[in-house]
């Protein structure tokens, strides 16, 4: 199980972040969504171990993988950004096939588009086991197809792998679609939290309910 | 990095001098005391841009290898294999910069032909003798040198094509 306890993230005079209380349990998928700027990708920076929290407690499990918010391309072609992560050559063209990137195996990797650099980085995330799995908005750079692969590539490695997901995202899809719970983030505090149905149609704050609104759902 | 370069070589050249610090090691006037000066001299420049370049660049790389579980020792090596362009220009200035020093050399040096005398030195002192044909002919071997390494290093860090 992960838990929170009392957790901060404090700069200058700014809370970014504050939450008292939260619980994953282990093998649940989560979604978070959020303004920009109100702490979600704090929130799974803190999870991952690159940002330290102001204060507060966390129990965390072992193993965690995580994919940050900018993709990054390393020197080579495809095959070899994903061998980079430990995975052998057929799992590599595996992953590349279930992200429909496999027909441009051979290219370098600097010269991909946006959503397809976003997910070849999956791709190298997916490429490990672990126990928990952190992604920050997967799916910003890909249209509503790149969306619907990187959410059916992120279900199929679940069901392999009985991993915790948590992922942020912007994506009306992701959010009613990506997890079994959805947390809505607004000023660094949970603004609502359950079932993503239940989220979206009775949100309990006003914040909740402005920021659905947006969506337009 | 913006240490005046005679004036590192007249620090030198007092640590080595007879009576300095380090007059018994007898390293003054001779290569090994030019080396240290040019030492002095580089190490400034090659410290401010490599950590320029650590603090920039590297930051997604970083994340990137921090992300997928790897150790720091992977994850530095990583960050060379990537910013090898921008290591390799560090190096590429720091060479730059010293086989054009003319001050420090000089004073620690001493410019005595066959022993320590350099390119830089030699165009310097072939010059005030009026020798300009031959200070030519030298500054263009020195210009060919450098051109020659950049080349060099150029293709060294240029990733294949595999479009």
């Amino acid at each position: 199980m992960i838990e929170i306890q009392d957790l901060k993230k404090i700069y200058g005079e700014r809370t970014v972040l504050s939450i008292p209380s939260l619980r994953f349990e282990n093998g649940s998928s989560t979604v978070l969504a959020g303004a920009n700027g109100s702490g979600k990708t704090t929130l799974i920076k803190i999870l991952a171990g690159t940002l330290k929290a102001t204060d507060g407690n966390l129990t965390l499990p072992q193993k965690t993988r995580y994919l940050p918010q900018q993709s990054y391309a390393f020197r080579g072609n495809l095959i070899k950004n994903i061998t980079l992560a430990g995975a052998d050559e057929n799992t590599a063209l595996h992953l590349l096939e279930t992200m429909e990137l496999a027909h441009l195996k051979e290219k370098k990797a600097s010269s991909l588009s946006g959503g397809e650099l976003q997910r070849l980085a999956l791709c190298r995330v997916l490429a490990q086991k672990c126990d928990l799995l952190l992604l920050d908005e997967p799916t910003s750079a890909c249209d509503a197809k790149g969306t619907e692969i990187v959410l059916n590539a992120v279900k199929a490695y679940r069901a392999e792998n009985d991993c915790t997901l948590i992922m942020s995202t912007h994506s009306p899809l992701l959010a009613t679609a990506g997890g079994e719970r959805l947390i809505i983030l607004g000023d660094g505090e949970i603004a609502a939290d359950g079932e993503p149905k239940e989220v979206l149609t009775h949100p309990e704050s006003d914040w909740a309910k402005s920021f659905i609104t947006g969506w337009k759902i | 990095m913006g240490l005046p370069p005679v004036v590192a070589g007249l620090f030198v050249y007092v640590l080595f001098t007879h009576y300095g610090p380090f007059g018994s090691l007898n390293l003054l006037f001779t290569v090994n005391v030019m080396v240290i000066a040019q030492v002095l001299l580089i190490t400034p420049i090659v410290v401010a841009l490599t950590s320029s370049f650590i603090e920039g660049s590297s930051k997604p790389v970083i994340e990137t290898a921090e992300g997928l579980g790897f150790s720091k020792f992977k994850t530095a090596a990583l960050c060379i294999s990537e910013g090898r362009a921008s290591l390799f220009s560090v190096v590429l200035t720091a060479f730059g910069r010293s086989i054009a020093e003319v001050g420090a050399v000089s004073i620690v040096g001493g410019n005595i032909q066959w022993k320590t005398r350099v390119m830089t030195t030699a165009i310097m002192l072939e010059t005030n003798k009026g020798n300009f044909s031959f200070a030519l002919a030298l500054g263009i071997i020195l210009l060919l040198i450098a051109f020659i390494v950049n080349a060099v290093a150029s293709l060294a860090v240029k990733e294949p094509k595999h479009d």
